[in-house]
């Protein structure tokens, strides 16, 4: 009987490491050591804050879903990237904070360099993670958890402060974005704008460098998704560095500094937004916009 | 009658006692099986699938034949202990079953925030998942409890004196192989559907708070 409890209780426990719910969580840690390349510590040079990705090459299966893109977002720069669905824009986003692993390239976020071929240790993923924030299209909020749990709860388990230091925090994080008084709600009862206003809120919580959106306001009716885009353009304005998946045109053109057209997994065109906008010169962007402004 | 009732009714204790040992195990026990059932690691996760299929393709009478017989020539075990051990371990598989169904009705959406945010796995683990995961179950781990509740009758095969045992000494000395067993019955059903009503409030208070 002994033994058979051994089995059971004991075994599971101690390889805990390798235990996985989901196949994507977490993304593909192997156990050796990160080869870092020479001189990429966290180096607060005048690149921090800013990501740099490198001819990154994402494939589902046989489908390329990132085809060789490179990138780069600037310190305090707002880089909207807009296109057709099934373009990998989203995917590409996801690559910036290894929620999707590339299959090659290079990721080179806040000064912590990732090279596809080299597996990443789970330390040096904490610290990627600890840099960049994210907002989901369907807000992810923790159901069961208040709204104030929500934003106090990461930053006790990730930044180790105390519960009352988290939850002060948490209070004025969300008088920011306008819902101090839903602080004892739980999401459920929030509308979808509120709940994405509280997702911004629970990310800013961790100070991020980098704050990343994949389609923030596309599960939202429009009146919505204005209250959502009033806080990222506050946002903009305090200077984050920020990626900005959309299909808000308006949003793009006006806040953005650096627009990015991708189409079938390959940047189509980038530059200045207003530019784009008026004389794009690609046919395919130019099709693309005719298509989202003409309605 | 009424002294036949009452007999049974001595029974009842010893009958809740072994069904909240056998799910206290059943459900501690069903969290490390799940978390090795889900392993990326095939030597635990081939040994948990092995265990879950043992435990759940053998007849209960049959475990608490093998337990209590079997081991009980080895090991000093009374037919109370045996019960709960036998028992208890079906329930770990069972339940471990209920909770992997659980696990895939958790919306993914919740492991990507939590490792978005940098969230370390345990507190993934306990503070996100598990609790959504323990709401899911509410309904399936109650149907299974009232299930467990009902077959803690095997357990008179054994000698351990729950409601049936009473019952059956109560139709032998009373020379009645009717009224005692409906005795029986109605002591079982006051006893079971209170609980599916309980079971059915709860899930419903609870069900909002799980992102699927």
């Amino acid at each position: 009987m002994i033994s058979l409890w051994t089995a059971i209780w004991i075994v599971p426990t101690l390889v805990c490491n390798r235990i996985q719910f989901d196949p994507d969580f977490p993304p593909e840690v192997p156990v050796s050591e990160t080869k870092h390349l020479p001189g990429q510590t966290d180096r607060p040079s005048e690149s921090a804050g800013a990501v740099r990705l490198t001819s990154l090459v994402k494939r589902f299966g046989d489908h390329v879903v990132v085809n060789d893109v490179s990138m780069d977002v600037a310190a305090g720069e707002v880089v909207a990237i807009i296109g057709p669905s099934g373009a990998g824009k989203s995917t590409l986003l996801r690559c910036i904070n290894l929620l999707e692993r590339p299959d090659s390239g290079i990721v080179d976020v806040a000064g912590i360099q990732f090279d596809a071929a080299t597996p990443v240790s789970g330390k040096d993923l904490a610290r990627l993670r600890r840099h960049v924030g994210m907002v989901f299209q369907s807000f992810n909020l923790f159901p069961h958890l208040t709204v104030l749990r929500n934003v106090a709860l990461p930053q006790e388990r990730v930044l180790g402060i105390s519960r009352t230091e988290a939850e002060e925090k948490a209070i004025r994080l969300l008088d920011r974005v306008g819902l101090k008084d839903k602080a004892k709600q739980y999401p459920g009862r929030c509308s979808g704008g509120q709940q994405q206003r509280i997702a911004i809120a629970r990310a800013l919580a961790l100070g991020p460098q980098i704050m990343l959106f994949d389609e923030p306001t596309s599960a939202l009716d429009p009146e919505l998704g204005l209250e959502v885009l009033a806080v990222m353009r506050e946002l903009a304005a305090e200077g984050m560095t920020m990626a900005v998946v959309t299909h808000e045109m308006h949003f793009a053109r006006d806040v953005s500094d650096h627009l990015v057209v991708m189409a079938d997994g390959a940047i189509l065109e980038e530059g200045d937004p207003d530019r784009i906008f008026t004389d794009p010169e690609q046919p395919r962007t130019r099709q693309f916009l005719r298509a989202v402004l003409d309605r | 009658m009424n002294e036949i009732l009452l007999t049974i009714l001595a029974g009842v204790p010893i009958t809740l006692l072994l069904t909240a040992g056998a799910l206290v195990v059943g459900v501690l026990g069903g969290i490390p099986l799940v978390a090795a059932r889900q392993s990326r690691a095939a030597i635990l996760r081939l040994p948990a699938r092995a265990t879950i299929e043992l435990l759940r393709g053998i007849p209960p009478i049959v475990w608490l034949f093998i337990i209590f017989f079997g081991l009980g020539t080895y090991v000093r075990l009374d037919a109370m202990s045996a019960a709960a051990i036998g028992l208890g371990l079906i329930s770990c598989a069972y339940l471990a079953e209920i909770y992997r169904g659980g696990l895939a009705a958790i919306a993914k959406g919740q492991w990507e925030a939590s490792a978005a945010l940098g969230m370390p796995r345990t507190a993934t683990l306990t503070r996100v998942i598990g609790p959504q995961v323990g709401r899911v179950c509410i309904p399936a781990a109650a149907s299974y409890a009232i299930g467990l509740l009902k077959d803690t009758s095997v357990a008179f095969t054994i000698g351990v004196t729950e409601i049936l045992y009473w019952a059956n000494d109560q139709s032998r000395e009373t020379s009645d192989a009717f009224w005692p067993f409906v005795l029986a019955a109605v002591v079982y059903i006051v006893m079971t559907i209170p609980c599916a009503w309980a079971a059915r409030a709860l899930d419903a208070s609870l069900r909002k708070r799980v992102a699927r």
